[in-house]
């Protein structure tokens, strides 16, 4: 029966991209880079719209919580899994308020005027039926869809402000988001670049042969140079895995050391995140939440019996450390970020 | 049915300041035992909430017969209480109940008995209707504020679900002096079988954090008492500090018991994360460059207001903590940083 074989399609289809992240974690499975996850989350979101069985609002919002638990606990590291979820929860919600015909579209938060104003009918259950509804949300996740894939191009295009002629920047490990950046503000500017390599995985040797092969002068340091060298750069550029609700950092382990040498030497920091690595957690502590990564591609294998070696993938940066976000939607101060977030996401959406 | 002449609210003076009758006085001392009984017979209450409470109820008894005459009682009822009790708390939701009353008021709009002869005698509309525009806009505000009162008795519960995940097993916190917000959160905290060990500063003049003390031993939590001198001794040892707030200004600063100020610069100093716990009603229209800048009626007590001369001599009960020292604050509209507390205040007063 075709409703039979569209649930079972369906479910493989959940089924094999649970399984892909939860290779990806450890660089084996084919979904590189937060840009490609985010696109076959919407991408998978989207089918679950079209094709699971539901009758109204609620119960689509309820399949897609369900699924996005599964999906965040298969992977609780890749946070764009969830920033998409909860962009796609808030889409159901202001198509059917568009549905409904209610203006409130714009003040979905709990605010002190909405404290005041409301008349007891703010529990809003979902549950009326639209025939349109399906179509719409459909629209305005391909809308989304269209907008994730511009992001790059829209934060390489600000490139030019940014970057001046003969400037030295320094970056840290490989973030794509910042070689594209770099490599369109070089189409017109010529400009130095200080790659510091992020051990163990050295991930920043990649980044520098891929800047040379555009003709950008470039240089690799060790981690452990970073502050020596910090007197001589302009500026510092670099990407991140996670932006946290109160304008911190989830980057690379490296990154908070790189920043507290740039606060040292008033040198600004532009961290260049497109805003579906916008999250809403916040940092419980600054130092607890690490992942850590299995050492056995450290070198000094022959005294791992001896010792215990810890290698963290992330580091946090505070907000005071940071100068300036560049997301696909332009420049915005750290303080700043809680207003967007606010715009992206449904607080009753936060705790999925 | 009797057609009361006299403007409501007391009679005017050519001046313009309204003086009160009789009346208004028994109404006046009335609301105030009613707010006194409030806190006798639930200490654990805000005194926000106590004060909102007992203006929903000047409000029903209230016999105005137009909106002006109305808004005028209740600014003379508010300020009545603040003289009560002086703390930012009362004024922060005397100030809240004006607005929800503007509000209401606009959306559902009393027809205004129009004197002028230009307006023909057909358009006037009835003595008898205009009455009953206005109280079916009062029923509409009690039930609204019924609402408002049933959404802001929960909003402590709120705040601690929200905080307490922030605190970690093995955790040292610091609190200042008394506050029923943080109390929540470390019960909520304690209940989620987490281990922690509280310091609470003495907060004299009138050893408020003995009595934190006390509460906090009575839920089995580690607890002990320092100086308030002690703060910068004991800043190495904690993990994290706590305090409550009794207002919180447009700035995304705190107004608190004194003391809070010197525990924020502490803080900040050694690195430590400084969280304020707070209603969202405790939000005040304020904005304080430095500690002169608080207004003199908030700091000190109402008796002190009244019977003492010069205030250089006396010492204030709060200080101004500027946002630039507070890491995070936990509100019931939820996790927000400093700069947010403005965007909120806004999208209430604009």
């Amino acid at each position: 029966m075709p409703g039979a074989d569209k649930e079972t399609d369906l479910s493989e289809r959940i089924e094999s991209f649970l399984s892909e992240l939860k290779r990806c974690g450890s660089g084996a499975g084919s979904l590189r880079g937060s840009a490609e996850t985010a696109r076959e989350t919407t991408a998978l979101l989207r089918r679950i719209t079209a094709q699971a069985r539901w009758g109204n609002a609620g119960e689509l919002m309820e399949i897609i919580r369900k699924e996005g638990r599964r999906m965040t606990a298969a992977q609780p590291s890749e946070t764009t899994v969830g920033n998409m979820i909860r962009r796609v929860l808030k889409i159901i919600r202001e198509e059917y308020a568009r549905s409904r015909g209610s203006s409130e579209e714009t003040d979905q938060q709990e605010s002190l005027h909405k404290l005041l104003t409301s008349g007891g009918s703010s529990e809003d259950n979902f549950r009326q039926h639209f025939t349109h509804l399906k179509a719409n949300v459909i629209e305005a996740i391909n809308e989304l869809l269209t907008e994730l894939e511009g992001t790059t191009d829209n934060i390489s295009m600000q490139a030019l402000e940014h970057i001046h002629s003969n400037e030295v920047i320094m970056t840290i490990g490989r973030s794509r988001t910042v070689e594209a950046f770099l490599k369109d503000a070089a189409r017109k500017r010529k400009f130095h670049v200080i790659v510091a390599e992020c051990a163990p995985f050295c991930q920043g040797h990649e980044m520098a042969t891929s800047l040379c092969k555009e003709d950008i002068e470039t240089t690799v340091i060790p981690d452990a140079a970073i502050f020596a060298v910090m007197s001589r750069v302009n500026k510092v550029i670099i990407g991140t895995q996670t932006v946290l609700a109160n304008g911190g950092l989830r980057a690379v382990n490296g990154t908070h050391t790189l920043a507290l040498a740039a606060k040292h030497h008033s040198t600004p920091l532009i961290v260049c995140a497109p805003m579906f690595k916008l999250s809403p957690q916040v940092p419980d502590t600054p130092y607890n939440h690490t992942k850590l990564k299995s050492v056995d591609t450290i070198l000094y294998i022959h005294i791992l019996s001896k010792v215990n070696a810890h290698c963290p993938v992330f580091d946090y940066v505070p907000p005071e450390l940071i100068t300036l976000f560049i997301s696909n939607i332009g420049g915005n101060a750290p303080s700043y970020i809680y207003r967007l977030m606010s715009e992206l996401y449904h607080p009753e959406d936060h705790e999925l | 049915m009797r057609f009361c002449s006299s403007p409501a609210g007391g009679g005017k003076h050519n001046s313009g300041l309204p003086v009160n009758t009789e009346n208004e006085e028994e109404e006046e001392d009335k609301l105030v035992e009613y707010f006194r009984a409030q806190i006798r017979g639930d200490p654990d209450v805000a005194s926000a909430v106590a004060a909102i409470r007992s203006l929903l109820e000047f409000l029903r008894r209230d016999q105005s017969e137009t909106i002006l005459g109305l808004r005028e009682n209740m600014t003379q009822a508010i300020r009545r209480l603040e003289e009560t009790d002086s703390s930012v708390a009362v004024s922060s939701g005397g100030e809240l109940f004006l607005r929800f009353i503007s509000l209401t008021s606009l959306e559902h709009p009393v027809r205004q008995h129009c004197t002028q002869s230009s307006c023909s005698a057909r358009a006037q509309p009835s003595i008898a209707s205009l009455l009953a525009d206005l109280s079916q806009c009062k029923n509409v505000m009690i039930e609204r504020g019924e609402l408002f009162l049933k959404k802001i008795s929960l909003s402590r519960g709120k705040v601690g679900k929200l905080c307490h995940t922030f605190i970690k097993d093995g955790a040292k916190i610091l609190t200042h002096s008394s506050s029923r917000v943080v109390l929540k959160v470390l019960e909520n905290a304690a209940a989620d079988n987490k281990r922690f060990t509280v310091y609470v500063t003495e907060s004299q003049p009138d050893s408020a954090g003995k009595r934190m003390a006390q509460k906090l031993r009575k839920l089995n939590i580690p607890v002990m008492v320092v100086l308030d001198a002690a703060v910068g001794y004991i800043m190495e040892k904690v993990d994290l500090v706590i305090v409550g707030a009794e207002g919180v200004v447009e700035s995304g600063g705190v107004i608190n018991k004194i003391g809070t100020y010197q525990m924020a610069v502490c803080s900040k100093a050694h690195n430590k994360p400084f969280y304020v716990v707070a209603e969202s009603f405790k939000f005040v229209r304020l904005y304080p460059l430095n500690q002169q800048d608080v207004p003199d009626r908030f700091k000190y007590t109402a008796d002190i207001l009244k019977t003492v001369k010069d205030l250089n001599q006396e010492h204030p009960m709060i200080d101004y903590t500027p946002p630039s020292l507070i890491t995070l604050l936990f509100t019931d509209l939820g996790v927000l940083t400093p700069s947010a507390v403005s965007d909120e205040l806004i999208k209430l007063y604009l």
